[in-house]
């Protein structure tokens, strides 16, 4: 359980002009009139439509050159190195040490960012991909021919493993008590990479890469809210959110989802009266089974974060289950396929209002945190001095700027949904009808989100 | 279990999902009279 300070906020927020819970009632009335507006003024899918036009060439062939990409992975593989290194061999005080700040804070939150802004960054700087490609490569001029070809990825899987590993992650993170240690952070990285470099000469680089490996699926999904994508060696723009019209619903994608909200959920609410209330009931239940008192309280906490994965699910499959019961004649696992898309931005607004916060204050730690990263006193950059600056954003602001994040996120889902309907219903007023459910679950997200935020001062 | 005394914190997360538990009340009900008209 991650023990940074900044986490969700630093002080009540009680000099708002109106109640918090105000604030989600107000929600709630945007999306229902931007509901009204897609109905009224959004009559054919728009976002399924092909449009892509490539960058001014000079710039297009340059950021999307391959020695660039040589010098992304270079870089990825650097800072893979670093954060191993320094959690093994630095101070095992996670605030002093390179390595959990650039891992729970610069990769995990700030990457959504870049991903965002700039499209799929991640694939480049995936020190995974980039060693993968360097051995195959190796390998081929070794072997003077063709390397034995790949297994054929299996189509079950889809994205069942990407939806383990971030699961392992977030139970990394919120469940384990030790789980910030800089130590456990350099082995957790060991055997992640180990097991994606089996995964990778199992079922090749790439088609591991695109479906299996946790961080690439789940950067991309963000990557494809934005309006860069680059194809082949171009970098062009798209309309934005068009890129997840196009997400292709393999098995295990609507679990993903759950565990990129629900992971969230569960640290918001971790904070919350009813589970401070609860845990240590649960964590009773398991001494009683012969637990230790400290492993008693991770089953507690792994269990709490099961039930915040599978409450989505289960919000998200009551939108389904209503759409199908309006008409239409398609079945439940092919509505959920069709409008997994639309969770996506919801992710971006969990992640984006949760951890804004976190990014930003901790975030600046980065700056001497690269001059002394084993915490011993060195200062490689003469930057070991600096501290973070807390009085960059009020409470307050930070609270409008977590609402407008979440209210953003939960129309850009509307839409996502509304197109979609328009292009898989024959009959529009039909479309229309079914979506009357999945803006329940819009309400039910927003409602949710500002519910966790409140908690994090209550 | 939660106090009694906690009351008006729980009436306050409650609030919050007002919005959501009235619209889905809507719902069923509009289907529930539709479907009825249906039958009729």
């Amino acid at each position: 359980m991650i023990d940074f300070v900044v986490a969700h906020g630093l002080v009540a927020r009680s000099d708002l002009p109106i109640p918090q819970w105000l604030f989600g009632w107000a929600a709630a009335l945007v999306l229902v009139v931007s509901f009204v507006g897609l109905a009224v003024l959004w009559p054919e899918p728009k976002l399924e439509r092909e449009w892509w036009r490539p960058l001014p060439r000079p710039l297009s062939r340059l950021v999307a050159s391959r020695a660039l990409d040589a010098a992304c992975g270079a870089i990825g593989v650097g800072l893979l190195v670093l954060v191993v290194y320094s959690g093994l061999r630095g101070v095992q005080t996670s605030a002093a040490n390179f390595a959990p700040t650039f891992v729970y804070v610069i990769f995990w939150l700030g990457l959504v960012l870049l991903s965002v802004l700039f499209g799929d960054v991640f694939k480049a700087f995936n020190p995974w991909r980039a060693i993968g490609r360097a051995v195959a490569f190796a390998a081929r001029l070794a072997s003077r021919g063709d390397l034995p070809a790949p297994l054929d990825y299996p189509p079950r899987l889809g994205r069942w493993p990407a939806a383990l590993g971030l699961l392992l992650f977030a139970a990394l993170e919120l469940v384990v008590a030790d789980g910030d240690k800089p130590q456990n952070v350099a082995i957790a990285t060991l055997v992640y990479s180990a097991l994606t470099f089996v995964a990778m000469a199992l079922y090749g680089v790439e088609a591991w890469i695109a479906r299996g490996e946790a961080f690439s699926v789940y950067f991309n999904l963000f990557s494809r809210i934005g309006p860069l994508e680059r194809r082949g060696g171009e970098l062009g723009l798209r309309q934005p959110l068009s890129g997840l019209a196009k997400l292709e619903p393999l098995p295990g994608t609507v679990a993903l989802l759950a565990v990129m909200i629900g992971s969230v959920t569960f640290d918001g609410a971790a904070e919350s009266p009813l589970w401070t209330g609860i845990a240590p009931d649960i964590a009773t239940l398991f001494r009683d089974l012969g637990f230790s008192p400290a492993h008693a309280l991770e089953a507690a906490f792994g269990l709490g974060l099961l039930a915040a994965v599978l409450l989505v699910f289960a919000l998200y499959r009551l939108g389904v289950e209503g759409a199908r019961s309006v008409g239409g004649g398609f079945s439940g696992e092919r509505l959920a396929g069709a409008f997994v898309h639309s969770l996506v931005p919801i992710a971006l607004a969990y992640v984006a209002a949760h951890y804004f916060t976190l990014l930003l204050f901790q975030g600046q730690a980065l700056a001497f945190l690269v001059s002394d990263p084993l915490g011993d006193g060195s200062d490689l950059f003469g930057t070991a001095g600096r501290t973070i600056d807390y009085g960059l954003i009020g409470a307050n602001a930070t609270w409008y700027w977590q609402v407008g994040f979440v209210v953003a996120g939960h129309v850009a889902a509307l839409t996502l949904a509304h197109d979609r309907a328009l292009a898989l219903y024959d009959d529009a007023k039909l479309g229309v009808r079914s979506q009357y459910w999945m803006l329940a679950v819009m309400v039910g997200f927003t409602s949710l989100a500002l519910w966790l935020l409140s908690q994090a001062n209550a | 279990m939660p106090p009694i005394a906690h009351a008006g914190h729980w009436i306050t997360s409650i609030a919050y999902f007002v919005p959501v538990l009235g619209f889905i009340g809507w719902l069923i009900v509009t289907q529930w009279r539709e479907r009825r008209k249906g039958n009729g």
